[in-house]
């Protein structure tokens, strides 16, 4: 059991690489259904399996929405990025590695005594991989994908904390109210034909 | 016959969302389907008999306060009946006033929704799981704020991120408050559940440096949208974020807990009124009055041992009805007048007096000018502020000129005709429905302004609910 979540561990770390250094959707809905996989795994290690079940359920729905949206919408035209925007996400996915692994073990004795090792590691990985991805990008499907990821990670820890139905089925519809919201994104996008330049704008 | 109150203040509000989302189509039909049912929840629960038990003609209703679901409960109890009638009140009210073109016809629907699921997370218990309803409400309020034929705003995703990621923050502090109902001051933990619960909640009330989407998204979206939202949003947060200062004794004495809400509140007053004062678009000027708002509430909180409590609870009246007249106003002139930054408003007041006045009456009230509604509370309020820390108090005060300084230039910028207009004489353009409303509003917030303990001091009754905030 422990070399199979370590395996799933270890799926998790290179999917959340992946999601965060390409921007091709169809590398990135692959690389997400196979990070709920893995994040099933390490949920399963907490919850009874009949239960745990339901989050790789609700992930695959929501990448399949996701997926199938961007299929519709999205231009089939393979975009060419610089190696050097490339070279600099992996570089930052690498140095969000490296504070993970210096911090949870730390973290894991304070706050989480009762979580195995890896479930901390699993869960912040996720939360911290897609934290780097919010911040580097703001395309709405991206930002979807991360979102969900984050949230992901976030579970992967909480279900080793407390486990109710009421929470589980909650989570649920936020997951997919999440998805649906990245579908109505898209297709908005999708379908917006400018009127008028829209201005950039700071926030102050 | 029994039945438990949340299937009326939670259940029956989505049952006519969706109705009126299926005859959203037929605008009026889908109006009166939406602020009727909220007005209706409103006066029942202004007037529900204390025994929980409506007799209708010979049929009897006998209502239990909690209903349990998948194991855990969901309560709306009487003493929270004031604070439900005062947002089902106000969701009606924006219903009622939500025909223009330029709102997005799923908003009463939507509202609906939203208004059902912040009553929800004000009664279930575990209390935390509230979190997840707020975020279904965060959710189902995107398609009002980013509408369609328009391209996706990054005011919007940055609202939808930060909320997405306030929900784990207030779930890992409940679980780490479970089964602490007190602690020892020296123990660990304090610091953990403090910095985790006081992140979760700054994100939740967009407090300063996670402001940034609010003047983004008022800038871009319906003004009446914005109005309910930033209206129902932070107001039920604060009140649900006292349920964490009544259960826990060791949060209530914290050693700089009073500080601390006293200086971001301060913080958020001085940024909010200064920001304002230099906006040129007046959607802008009310998203920095929403953060200067939400100042004033922590204002309030921090004085939570000295009355701060009844304050902020009946700021919360003036303010939704300031809000209100501020978003109908607004939205109304967007409508007319297209854009709505200074250079295009200039001599607006001349063709659209009524609209005009709306907006500057809306915003003054807000500002506490003296007669109208917010007036006798901010007085109160930046009076204590003043005595408890002089310097706090002086920029508070300073904050809040910055608003009225902000109003003034769009005062200026309404009576000052372009050149295209000079020779414009002053007419009336409105239709009754849109100055109408303006005028009962203007005359209600007068009212408030000089009774306030007769109209603002009922709903301070909500406070009974936290028994150790007496």
């Amino acid at each position: 059991m422990q070399s199979f979540s370590l395996a799933a561990f270890i799926v998790i770390v290179i999917t959340a690489m992946v999601i965060l250094i390409f921007r091709d959707w169809r590398i990135n809905a692959i690389a997400l259904a196979i990070q709920y996989l893995a994040a099933f795994v390490l949920v399963n290690l907490s919850w009874p399996i009949t239960i745990a079940i339901i989050k790789l359920i609700v992930g695959w729905m929501a990448t399949t929405a996701i997926g199938l949206t961007c299929l519709r919408q999205m231009s089939t035209e393979q975009t060419t990025e610089s190696t050097s925007s490339l070279f600099f996400r992996g570089l930052s996915g690498v140095l969000m590695i490296l504070i993970i692994f210096v911090l949870a073990p730390e973290l894991q004795e304070k706050v989480f005594p009762s979580l195995d090792l890896l479930i901390v590691q699993g869960g912040l990985m996720l939360f911290g991989m897609a934290l780097m991805q919010l911040g580097t990008n703001s395309e709405p499907y991206l930002v979807i994908i991360s979102l969900l990821s984050l949230l992901s990670g976030f579970e992967i820890i909480q279900a080793g904390l407390e486990r109710s139905t009421l929470l589980t089925g909650l989570l649920a519809i936020v997951n997919l109210g999440l998805a649906l919201v990245g579908v109505y994104f898209i297709t908005k996008n999708a379908e917006y034909e400018p009127e008028a330049t829209t201005d950039e704008e700071s926030p102050q | 016959m029994t039945l438990a109150t949340p299937y009326l203040w939670v259940f029956f509000p989505i049952l006519m969302a969706v109705l009126s989302g299926i005859f959203h189509k037929r605008e009026l039909l889908s109006i009166l389907l939406a602020s009727l049912s909220s007005f209706a929840l409103a006066l029942l629960a202004a007037f529900f008999p204390e025994d929980l038990t409506l007799e209708i003609g010979p049929l009897v209703l006998e209502f239990n306060e909690t209903m349990t679901i998948l194991g855990r409960q969901l309560s709306v109890v009487y003493e929270i009946f004031p604070f439900i009638a005062l947002i089902y009140g106000m969701t009606g009210l924006w219903a009622l006033s939500s025909g223009f073109p330029n709102t997005p016809v799923t908003f009463r629907p939507i509202s609906l929704v939203i208004t059902a699921l912040f009553t929800a997370a004000m009664g279930v218990e575990p209390f935390l799981y509230a979190a997840l309803l707020i975020q279904t409400a965060v959710l189902a309020s995107i398609p009002i704020l980013s509408q369609p034929g328009k391209l996706s705003d990054k005011g919007v995703l940055r609202f939808l991120t930060l909320e997405t990621l306030a929900m784990p923050l207030i779930l890992l502090a409940g679980w780490l408050l479970s089964g602490v109902e007190t602690l020892p001051t020296e123990s660990p933990l304090i610091p953990q559940i403090s910095v985790v619960l006081g992140l979760g909640f700054a994100i939740w009330l967009c407090v300063f440096p996670f402001h940034s989407w609010v003047p983004m998204v008022s800038r871009h979206s319906a003004p009446n949208v914005f109005a309910y939202l930033m209206f129902i949003a932070p107001t039920t947060i604060l009140v649900f974020s006292l349920n964490f200062i009544d259960r826990y004794a060791f949060l209530r004495s914290l050693p700089n807990l009073e500080q601390t809400l006293r200086f971001f509140g301060t913080w958020m007053i001085v940024f909010g009124g200064l920001w304002a004062a230099f906006q040129d678009n007046l959607k802008r000027v009310f998203g920095f009055l929403v953060l200067l708002e939400t100042g004033v509430s922590l204002l309030a909180i921090s004085s939570f041992q000295n009355g701060g409590l009844n304050w902020m609870m009946m700021l919360i009246p003036a303010r939704a009805l300031g809000f209100w007249l501020v978003g109908f106003a607004l939205t109304a002139l967007e409508n007319r007048n297209g854009e709505l930054d200074l250079d295009a408003i200039k001599g607006v007041a001349r063709r659209y007096p009524f609209l005009s006045s709306g907006v500057l009456i809306g915003l003054l009230s807000i500002a506490g000018l003296p007669l109208l509604a917010s007036f006798p509370i901010k007085s109160i309020l930046l009076s204590t502020t003043f005595a408890a820390s002089t310097m706090l108090g002086t920029w508070s005060f300073i904050g809040n000129i910055g608003l009225f300084l902000s109003t003034l230039r769009i005062l200026a910028a309404m009576i000052t005709p372009d050149e295209e207009h000079l020779s414009e004489k002053w007419k009336i353009m409105e239709k009754p429905l849109e100055y109408v409303p303006i005028l009962i509003l203007t005359v209600i917030l007068i009212i408030l302004g000089l009774f306030p303990h007769v109209f603002l001091e009922w709903i301070t009754a909500t406070l009974t609910t936290f028994t150790q905030l007496q």
